[in-house]
C-alpha cells in the first residue's frame, strides 16, 4: 500500500513541477542519446576490429628439400598447439605463381631465374586472444624450433596495432561513459535537490506524523528514477532517428553507411541506464535524513 | 502512560524547562496550562521529540525515551496524535488528504482510509469540505482538520497544543466535548491551553507552569 502511495505521489510530483522535470528530461535524453551514439559509433568500429585478428597470420619458411612426409610431420605438431586457429601449407610452386599474378605487369624481373628461389611455407592464423605482439613473437619462437622450419615472419607491428585499437576503443568508451553518466547523475541530483527543499515544509510534517526514512525517500527516488527513465526512452527514439536517417538518407551518398548495424541491446540498455542514474542521483540529493 | 521524571530543556544555556515531573494516568484527561511562554509547548514537543529532553527521562506507554534508538521514533510518533499550535497542514493536499496521510503513513489501505477518514471528518463536522484545500478553510476549520488528523488513528494518547485558539466560545467548547468522548473511549489527553474556561467546571486535572518550572496542580 504504501508503495502504491510512493508512485501516486512521484508522479503527481512528476505532473505538478513538470517544466522543472521536462527540462531535466531533456537533458538526460541529450546525455543519455550521447552515450547511445558513441556506443553504436564504437560497436561498429568494434565489429570491424573484431574481424581484423583473423585477418593476421605468421608464416613459416620451410627448410629447401624438405620431404612431403617431413611437411606434413611439421603440419601435424603445429595442428597440436592451442594458440593456433588455422594452418595452410604453400608449396614453393604456388609460392611463385602468387609472386607472379601480384607482380603483373613487373613479373619479367623474375625472367633469367633458373630455379624457384623461393621456400615453401606454413600459413599460420592465431587464435583472436593471441594476436598481442608478445603472444606473437613467443609463438614464433616456439615454432622456429620444430625441426623442417627455417624462419618464421609475423607482423609485430601489425599485431601491436591492433592490440592497441582495441584497447583505445575500451578505454575511450569507458571515459566517455563516466564522464556522461556523472553528468546525468548531477541533472537528476539537482532536480530531486530542487523538489526536496520545495518540499520541505511537507517532509517536516509528515516526519512529527510518525513517517519513516524509507517512507519519506521512495517517491524521490521514484521521481530520480522516472526522470531518467524517461530521459532513456527519449534518447532512444533520438537514436533511432539518427540511426535511420545514416542509414537511409546518408547512405545514399555514402554507401559504406548501409552497413552500420544499430545495437538491439540499447533499446533495453538505455533506460536501464537511465533509472539507475536517476535514482544513484536521488540518492546523493536526499543525502541522511535526520527524524 | 505519561511520565515526566526530573526533565529539564535549554536553549543556548538558558533554561525553558526546569526539573519537571508528573504523570498522566492511562484513560485520563489533563490540562496544561500557564501563560504564553511558560513551556506548555516546548514540554509537548518533549513528547513526540520535536525537541529532545536535556536531563531525566519521559516515559510514554512503553516507550522510555532517555533510551529510544532512531529507528524506533516514527513508532512513538505513530502511537501519539498531535493536536499541532500551527496546524501543520500540507496545503497543496486537500482536507481528506491531510487527514489520510496519518493514515497512509501507517500504511492503511485505501478502502480503510476512506471509511476512517470520512469518520473522523464526520466528528468534527467537517464532512462536506472533504475536497476543498486548507487555505480556502478559516482558522477555526483548519484546526478542526488537523483534530481530525489526530484522532483518525485512535491513538494511545492525544497532545492539543492550544486546540480552541482559533475558535469562538461554542466551538471550542464543541471541541472540548470531542476530546471528552474521544477520552471516554480510552484516549489519555493532555491539552495544553491558556484559555481556563476550557477547563473551568469540569473536574480534571489541572498541571500548571510558570516559566518553565511546574507550580502545582488543581482540579478544573
Amino acid at each position: 500500500m504504501t508503495l502504491a502511495y510512493s508512485f501516486k505521489s512521484a508522479f503527481q510530483s512528476l505532473c505538478r513541477e513538470k517544466w522543472i522535470n521536462i527540462l531535466s528530461i531533456f537533458t538526460v535524453a541529450s546525455s543519455l542519446l550521447i552515450i547511445t551514439l558513441t556506443a553504436f559509433f564504437l560497436y561498429n568500429v568494434e565489429l570491424v576490429a573484431s574481424h581484423l585478428p583473423e585477418r593476421f597470420s605468421l608464416v613459416a619458411y620451410l627448410n629447401d628439400n624438405i620431404s612431403q612426409e617431413e611437411v606434413q610431420g611439421i603440419i601435424d605438431t603445429l595442428q597440436k598447439r592451442g594458440d593456433i586457429a588455422g594452418l595452410k601449407y604453400i608449396s614453393k610452386d604456388d609460392a611463385i605463381k602468387e609472386l607472379k599474378q601480384t607482380l603483373k605487369d613487373t613479373r619479367y624481373i623474375l625472367e633469367g631465374l633458373d630455379e624457384n628461389p623461393l621456400s615453401s611455407s606454413i600459413e599460420i592464423r592465431l587464435k583472436k586472444d593471441f594476436v598481442t605482439s608478445a603472444a606473437a613473437k613467443r609463438i614464433s619462437e616456439e615454432i622456429k624450433k620444430v625441426s623442417g622450419i627455417d624462419d618464421v615472419y609475423y607482423g609485430e607491428k601489425i599485431a601491436e596495432a591492433i592490440h592497441l585499437l582495441k584497447k583505445s576503443l575500451q578505454n575511450m568508451s569507458i571515459i566517455i561513459f563516466v564522464t556522461i553518466s556523472t553528468g546525468v547523475v548531477f541533472v537528476t541530483y539537482s532536480t530531486v535537490k530542487i523538489l526536496f527543499y520545495r518540499k520541505k515544509d511537507e517532509i517536516e510534517i509528515i516526519k512529527l506524523l510518525g513517517a519513516t526514512k524509507g517512507f519519506i525517500r521512495m517517491p524521490f527516488l521514484i521521481e530520480g528514477g522516472a526522470i531518467g527513465f524517461f530521459g532513456g526512452i527519449l534518447g532512444i527514439i533520438g537514436a533511432l532517428l539518427f540511426y535511420f536517417a545514416v542509414t537511409y538518407r546518408l547512405s545514399m551518398v555514402i554507401p559504406i553507411l548501409k552497413t552500420l548495424v544499430f545495437p538491439l541491446e540499447i533499446l533495453i540498455l538505455l533506460p536501464v541506464t537511465g533509472i539507475v542514474l536517476g535514482i544513484v542521483g536521488s540518492v546523493i540529493a536526499i543525502g541522511r535524513l535526520k527524524l | 502512560m505519561i511520565a515526566f521524571q526530573n526533565v529539564s530543556k535549554y536553549y543556548e544555556h538558558q533554561s525553558v524547562l526546569r526539573n519537571i515531573t508528573f504523570s498522566v494516568r492511562k484513560g485520563e484527561m489533563a490540562f496544561l496550562t500557564g501563560p504564553s511562554g511558560a513551556g506548555k509547548s516546548t514540554l509537548l514537543k518533549l513528547m513526540y521529540l520535536a525537541e529532545w529532553p536535556d536531563e531525566g527521562d519521559i516515559v510514554i506507554g512503553d516507550f522510555h525515551l532517555q533510551s529510544l534508538k532512531t529507528p524506533q521514533i516514527p513508532r512513538l510518533r505513530r502511537s501519539i496524535g498531535v493536536v499541532f499550535q500551527d496546524f501543520k497542514l500540507i496545503n497543496n493536499l486537500t482536507v481528506f488528504d491531510n487527514v489520510a496521510m496519518a493514515l497512509r503513513i501507517r500504511g492503511v489501505g485505501e478502502k480503510e482510509i476512506k471509511n476512517l477518514v470520512s469518520g473522523a471528518l464526520k466528528k468534527v463536522h467537517l464532512r462536506h469540505l472533504s475536497d476543498s484545500y486548507p487555505r480556502s478553510l478559516s482558522g477555526g476549520e483548519q484546526q478542526r482538520v488537523v483534530i481530525a488528523r489526530a484522532i483518525v488513528t485512535e491513538p494511545l494518547v492525544l497532545l492539543a497544543d492550544e486546540p480552541t485558539g482559533n475558535l469562538d466560545p461554542n466551538t471550542s467548547i464543541d471541541i472540548i466535548k470531542l476530546f471528552e468522548e474521544i477520552n471516554f473511549q480510552g484516549t489519555t489527553i493532555l491539552i495544553a491551553t491558556h484559555n481556563r474556561e476550557l477547563f473551568r467546571n469540569t473536574g480534571r486535572r489541572v498541571l500548571k507552569l510558570d516559566s518553565g518550572n511546574l507550580v502545582g496542580g488543581e482540579v478544573g
